[in-house]
C-alpha cells in the first residue's frame, strides 16, 4: 500500500515514516509543502495520503479538496498537533475520512492508517463529537436537503465521542460490528455529499458552471 | 480619525451663519438705531466673508498640537470679530448703544471664543471670551460702578460659560479620539499576535506530541517525562480552543469553551466546533457538576482510568456526558448505595443540576465503566434566569 505523508515538520516526517515502513507499508513521498503535495500526487499516486492541518503554503483544507477533486478514490487521514476544530471540520467535509491527533500512540496511528486504506473512517472521539455537533447545527435549518441523522446514528456517534470502542458499541446496542462501522460512515457519507451539493448549488447560482468562453 | 472632532466644527459653523442671518434681520428691522446704516451693511458684508472663511478654514483637522497657521487663523478671527464689533460704535446711534442696543454683530461674536475653546481647551476658551466681553462692555462706555450692578454683564457671562463647556467638550472628545485609536492599534496588534501565536502554539505541540510518544515506547524514565509532556499539551490544546471564555453581551457563556479548559492528559474533553451558549449561571453549575463527576472518577477508577466528558447541544436541550473507562459497578449496586445515601457526589451533582432546572442520571455496568449524563434544558433554564433578575 502506498503512502504520503505531507507535514512540514521534518521530526514528523521522519517519525511517521520510520514508523510506517517498519509497519510494511510503502511510503512513496514525504513532504513539507501543500502545493508540492498537490503537484506530485498525481505522478506518486499514494493510496492513503498522512496530512498534517498546519502547513506553510496551502491549508491542510484546501490539500484535501485538490486531492480528492483529482482522485475521488485517493484516502486521506489528518494527523494533526492542535485539531483546530473548525479546520478539522473543513477537512472531513472537503473528503478527509479520519482525524488523529498527533499523541495517538504507534499502533493506533498504524491501525488508523490501515483502515484508512481499507476505506472505513477513523473516528477519534474528537471527530464524533464535530460531525455530531454539526449536525444537530444543521437540525435548525428549514431546508429540506439538508441531511439529518437518524436516531441511531446520533446515538452511534455520541458513544463514540465517549470514547467507546466499535466492539464495544455493538455489544451494548447488540449489533455487529460491521453495522456499526457502517452507521459512522453514513453519517460522513452525507456530511461529504451535502458539502458537495452545496458547492454545486453554489456554483450554478453564480453561473460558475458554464464553460469559459 | 477626526469624527469626533468634525461635527464640533460643523455645529460651530452652523452657529455663526444663523447669528449672521440673525444680525440681517435686526438691521433690516431697526434701521432708525442707527447713524449710518448703509455702512453698518458693509459690516455686516465682512462679517459674511469672515463667516466664509472661517468655515472653510477651520474645518481641517486640528485634533493634534495648533500649527503656527492654526494660531495665525485664531488671533485673526478674534480680531476681525472685535473690530466688526467695535464698529458699532462708529454706526450706531450713541443714545442706542447706551441703552443696550444689540450691537451689529449680534450674537455672531461668540464665533471665535468657541473656536479658541475647541482648539485651545477651556482656558483658550475662556480667555477669548473674557476678551470678547470686555469689548461689548466697553462699548457701552458705562461709569464703572455701574458695571457690576447692571444686567449687561449677563451676555458676556453666558458667553464666558458656553466657551468654556465647548473646550470642555472639546477634550472628551479629543480624548476619546485618542483612547478610539489605541483600541484600534491594541486590537490589531493582538490579532497579529494571535496569528504568530497559532503557529507557534502548533510548533510546540507537535514537539510535546512527539515527546510524549517517543517517552511511551522507551518507558522507564522516559516515560515519565512523556506523560508530563502529555500533560502539558492537553493545557496547552485546551488554551487555543477555549479562547472565548469572556462573558457574551446577553450575559451567556460557551459551555464547551468552559469545559475544554479542564481538559487533562486522562480527560478528553469534546465539544462542537460552534459555541454551546447557555446562562452564565447554567454553565458555572454544569461545569462545577462535570468537575466533581471527573474527581470521582479519580478517586475511585485509581490513576490509569481515562475520562471523556463530551458536549452535544441538541437545541432544546444541552446534554454533557460524562463516560470513564474504570471497572464500573453493576446498576443493582448503584440503586443500593444511592438508597443507603452513599452517593454523596452523585446527590451534590444531582442538586447543582436541579438548580438549573436540569437532570443527572447516572448509569454504570462492569466493563463499560461509569456514565454520568447532565440534561440542561434551554427553555426552563431561560425561565429560571428570569425568576432570579
Amino acid at each position: 500500500m502506498r503512502v504520503m505523508i505531507v507535514d512540514d515538520h521534518p521530526m514528523w516526517r521522519d517519525a511517521v515514516g520510520r514508523d510506517l515502513t517498519e509497519a510494511g507499508f510503502e511510503v512513496v513521498a514525504t513532504v513539507g509543502e501543500g502545493a508540492q503535495a498537490l503537484r506530485i500526487a498525481g505522478s506518486v499516486r499514494p493510496d492513503v495520503v498522512v496530512l498534517d492541518l498546519q502547513l506553510p503554503d496551502v491549508s491542510g483544507v484546501d490539500v484535501t479538496r485538490g486531492l480528492v477533486a483529482a482522485n475521488p478514490d485517493i484516502r486521506v487521514l489528518i494527523l494533526s498537533a492542535s485539531g483546530e476544530h473548525g479546520d478539522v471540520l473543513d477537512a472531513v467535509k472537503a473528503g478527509a475520512t479520519g482525524y488523529m491527533v498527533k499523541s495517538a500512540s504507534r499502533a493506533e496511528l498504524i491501525e488508523a492508517v490501515r483502515r484508512t486504506e481499507s476505506g472505513d473512517a477513523v473516528f477519534s472521539p474528537g471527530l464524533a463529537g464535530l460531525v455530531l455537533g454539526e449536525f444537530r447545527r444543521m437540525a435548525v435549518s428549514p431546508d429540506p436537503n439538508t441531511p439529518r441523522l437518524t436516531e441511531r446514528e446520533a446515538e452511534v456517534l455520541r458513544m463514540v465521542g465517549t470514547g467507546l470502542s466499535y466492539k464495544q458499541i455493538a455489544e451494548r446496542l447488540v449489533l455487529s460490528h460491521r453495522t456499526v462501522q457502517n452507521h459512522v460512515q453514513n453519517t460522513l457519507n452525507k456530511l461529504q455529499l451535502h458539502n458537495r451539493v452545496d458547492l454545486v448549488r453554489y456554483a450554478i447560482e453564480h453561473g460558475l458552471d458554464s464553460a469559459p468562453d | 480619525m477626526t469624527n469626533l472632532q468634525a461635527p464640533l466644527w460643523r455645529s460651530i459653523a452652523a452657529f455663526r451663519v444663523a447669528s449672521l442671518a440673525y444680525a440681517a434681520i435686526l438691521l433690516a428691522l431697526r434701521r432708525s438705531i442707527y447713524t449710518h446704516w448703509g455702512w453698518a451693511w458693509g459690516v455686516l458684508a465682512v462679517m459674511t466673508v469672515w463667516t466664509l472663511a472661517t468655515t472653510l478654514l477651520y474645518r481641517a483637522p486640528l485634533y493634534t498640537k495648533p500649527s503656527w497657521k492654526t494660531k495665525v487663523l485664531l488671533v485673526a478671527d478674534l480680531l476681525v470679530t472685535i473690530a466688526a464689533l467695535l464698529a458699532t460704535e462708529l454706526v450706531q446711534n450713541p443714545h442706542s448703544i447706551k441703552l443696550g442696543a444689540m450691537p451689529v454683530t449680534a450674537t455672531w461674536l461668540a464665533g471665535p471664543a468657541l473656536a479658541w475653546a475647541v482648539i485651545g481647551g477651556v482656558r483658550a476658551g475662556a480667555a477669548a471670551a473674557i476678551v470678547i466681553g470686555a469689548c461689548v462692555v466697553a462699548l457701552r462706555h458705562l461709569p464703572a460702578g455701574q458695571v457690576l450692578r447692571s444686567t449687561d454683564l449677563d451676555g458676556p457671562v453666558v458667553l464666558l460659560m458656553a466657551a468654556m463647556l465647548a473646550g470642555y467638550i472639546a477634550k472628551l472628545s479629543s480624548r476619546a479620539e485618542q483612547a478610539m485609536q489605541r483600541a484600534t492599534e491594541i486590537v490589531a496588534a493582538s490579532r497579529e499576535r494571535e496569528r504568530l501565536a497559532r503557529t507557534i502554539h502548533d510548533s510546540v505541540l507537535q514537539v510535546l506530541a512527539m515527546v510524549q510518544r517517543r517517552g511511551a515506547e522507551f518507558g522507564g524514565p522516559a516515560a515519565e517525562i512523556g506523560r508530563l509532556a502529555g500533560e502539558q499539551e492537553a493545557a496547552l490544546r485546551a488554551l487555543i480552543t477555549a479562547d472565548v471564555s469572556v462573558l457574551l453581551p446577553d450575559g451567556e457563556l460557551d459551555l464547551a469553551a468552559q469545559l475544554s479548559l479542564d481538559a487533562q492528559a486522562f480527560v478528553s474533553v469534546i465539544i462542537p466546533a460552534a459555541p454551546v451558549l447557555l446562562s452564565e449561571r447554567a454553565v458555572w453549575e454544569t461545569t462545577a457538576a462535570v468537575r466533581e463527576a471527573i474527581d470521582n472518577v479519580r478517586k475511585h477508577c485509581g490513576e490509569n482510568a481515562h475520562a471523556w466528558v463530551l458536549v452535544d447541544d441538541e437545541g432544546a436541550e444541552v446534554s454533557v456526558t460524562i463516560r470513564d473507562d474504570g471497572p464500573g459497578m453493576p446498576t443493582e449496586r448503584l440503586a443500593e448505595a444511592a438508597a443507603e445515601g452513599r452517593l454523596g457526589v452523585s446527590h451534590a451533582i444531582t442538586g447543582r443540576m436541579r438548580d438549573i432546572g436540569g437532570s443527572a442520571d447516572i448509569s454504570s455496568s462492569p466493563g463499560v465503566g461509569t456514565e454520568v449524563r447532565l440534561r440542561v434544558p434551554r427553555k426552563i433554564q431561560a425561565n429560571g434566569q428570569a425568576a432570579l433578575r
